[in-house]
């Protein structure tokens, strides 16, 4: 255990070198918040209810959005992994006594809890700023809810990317496609722009079976009390099934991929 | 007890064959077709404990490929791989904490913070007790003098010097065996002569066991009793140093100086003539025709000196790399 609290504390002093490409991503961050934010504001302008979301609702959401983005999808792992497998660079780890996977998820959750932190401090900033109307139906069952699940989701985008990162082991040069896909989808499907009961019934059929809701959608739901009861501890159920598949999936791809690893460079 | 032992080491490497061209990028991508590169081709060999053996060949040999597959970064195609009792590919940690490979053009350290960073990293991955990485530390920063370079960041190193922090980072676990694949590359002569003198004593100290790749002969002359060859995958020679001359020479040289100038054709007839210059000649001759070549050469000749000498490990390697006077 203590190698990985090292290194999640050399992660955090290495983003400290990079602070001006830190402080980008969370302005990158904040203003999607204001796009989305002022989107619905149009939207809303001329009528009160959305798709049964009032104003406030929205407001809420998107502003939950923020967090959760902060916790779920800033992962450094999902932009080297690829590379490090495609230059060779992966054989350092290799050598080691030290699980490659865990090594990445500590760096992530080292870069998630520094962009958690900001994520606080934006969202008092922008409150104070526009000072919009918000409203929260939460209770303590909705707070635990949101926290298991919101610890899926890490674990589920975590695998999620680095499964897609691994096609490098066969594509060494071409994974940036398959990868960008999958961060559309993500961005798209996972309620991240806007809730996804708002979709046609078809669409959130089909999104059910894929594993982009459970990662912003189904835990911001939960926080909000939309989903209460048996339905919670359903959705819990299926976020651990997810969990559990793709991260036997992702295992197996690594295994593979090792096999075919050609450990380039010199 | 042989430490390392390797039995019909095979690695094929399956490669994608790229169409050249945009038309042809897409010809590929719908329509894969490989072709198979034997980089390392039946080689056996074993080491025993505390062995310093230098690996070498021309470029493209296969050496990088061997000890990739010895440290466990590559599935062998076929073939049997013992190091320390375990088998590399398999990755256990109880194997991983007894060696290490520094590639030369490779770095593990991280880039952005200071060298000293990753060797904590290195220690806790290590599980390294704190008085022994005290003092390992301690004695390699002063062997290496590296001491005020610690603090700083590795990207602000000059080459040599991030090369003796790799160094370090590679020996914080004090490795019973070391792979050091091009360890003396893009060094000065000076630095070159102390990573020599530092591998040697490392060496000698801890009783380790290195297998050391160079394009540089000297690191060789200077570091191996014994050399491992190997050419296109393929085990050309394992023995001392010297007996490379005696198997695979079958010339010597004759160095002789002319009281009077000569007509330098008429020196071919006594064997192949590598150099002229008035008044000095040197001239290559078949081993079994050698004390013929000079009396021929006394006779005829005016003579002022002559010297019968074996060729240079140099020059004998390298035709053993080009594959010439292998008969
Ligand atoms: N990952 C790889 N995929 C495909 N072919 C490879 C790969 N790595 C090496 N090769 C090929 O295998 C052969 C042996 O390469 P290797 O790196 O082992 O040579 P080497 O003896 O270390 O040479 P050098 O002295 O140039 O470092 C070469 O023909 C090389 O092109
Ligand atoms: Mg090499």
């Amino acid at each position: 255990m203590r190698k990985y609290f090292t290194v999640f504390a050399a992660s955090w002093q290495d983003e400290f070198t990079y602070r001006l490409n830190f402080i980008l991503w969370r302005f990158r961050n904040v203003l999607r918040f204001l796009m989305t934010y002022f989107l619905w504001q149009g939207l809303f302008s001329a009528t009160s209810t959305i798709y049964g979301y009032s104003r406030p609702d929205m407001v809420a959401y998107i502003f939950l959005v923020l967090i959760v983005q902060a916790a779920i999808t800033s992962a450094p792992s999902a932009d080297n992994i690829g590379g490090e497998i495609g230059s060779g660079d992966l054989s350092n780890y290799l050598l080691k006594p030290m699980s490659y996977l865990r090594f990445w998820f500590t760096r992530d959750l080292a870069s998630k809890s520094l962009n958690l932190l900001f994520s606080f401090i934006e969202i008092t900033l922008l409150w104070l700023l526009l000072r919009p109307a918000l409203s929260f139906h939460y209770s303590f069952f909705s707070v635990f809810g949101f926290v298991a699940s919101g610890l899926f989701a890490m674990v589920i985008y975590f695998l999620v990317s680095a499964s897609a990162r691994f096609t490098s082991f066969w594509y060494p040069e071409n994974t940036w496609g398959l990868s960008f896909l999958i961060l559309i989808f993500i961005e798209i499907f996972s309620g991240s722009i806007f809730p996804l009961d708002v979709l046609p019934p078809a669409g959130q059929i089909i999104l059910q079976a894929t594993p982009f809701p459970y990662l912003i959608y189904y835990p911001i739901s939960i926080l909000d009390g939309k989903i209460t009861g048996l339905y919670l501890w359903r959705i819990l159920f299926q976020s651990a099934s997810w969990t559990l598949l793709l991260l036997i999936f992702t295992r197996f791809l690594w295994r593979k991929g090792l096999r075919v690893f050609g450990a380039e460079g010199n | 007890m042989d430490i390392i032992s390797v039995k019909d080491l095979k690695k094929h490497y399956q490669i994608a064959q790229k169409e050249a061209g945009l038309a042809g990028s897409f010809k590929s991508l719908l329509h894969r077709q490989y072709s198979v590169v034997k980089a390392v081709d039946g080689v056996s060999f074993a080491i025993s404990e505390g062995e310093l053996v230098g690996f070498i060949g021309p470029n493209g040999a296969g050496k990088t490929t061997t000890l990739k597959v010895l440290s466990g970064l590559l599935y062998p195609t076929s073939g049997a791989v013992s190091v320390l009792g375990f088998t590399p590919w398999k990755r256990q940690p109880a194997f991983q904490k007894q060696f290490s490979l520094v590639l030369g053009q490779k770095n593990q350290l991280w880039w952005d913070l200071p060298a000293q960073e990753s060797f904590i990293l290195n220690k806790e991955i290590y599980e390294v007790p704190d008085a022994q990485y005290k003092s390992t530390l301690d004695t390699l920063v002063q062997l290496l003098e590296v001491a005020d370079l610690l603090k700083i960041q590795v990207r602000k190193l000059s080459l040599g010097q991030r090369m003796k922090m790799e160094l370090i980072a590679a020996l914080i676990h004090s490795p019973k065996i070391l792979f050091l694949d091009e360890p003396t590359i893009g060094l000065d002569v000076v630095m070159q002569k102390k990573m020599r003198d530092f591998i040697k004593d490392y060496n000698r100290q801890y009783h380790s066991t290195i297998i050391l790749t160079s394009h540089y002969m000297d690191d060789v002359k200077e570091l191996c009793d014994r050399v491992i060859i190997i050419n296109q995958g393929r085990l050309l020679f394992d023995g001392q140093l010297d007996e490379i001359i005696k198997k695979f020479a079958n010339h010597k040289i004759l160095t002789v100086i002319f009281s009077k100038d000569i007509n330098p054709d008429a020196l071919k007839s006594v064997g192949q003539v590598r150099e002229f210059t008035y008044p000095r000649a040197l001239i290559s001759v078949p081993r079994a025709e050698t004390s013929a070549a000079a009396s021929r050469l006394l006779r005829d000749f005016p003579v002022a000196d002559l010297n019968i000498e074996e060729p240079a490990i140099e020059d004998v390697i390298r035709e053993v790399f080009t594959g010439k006077d292998l008969a």
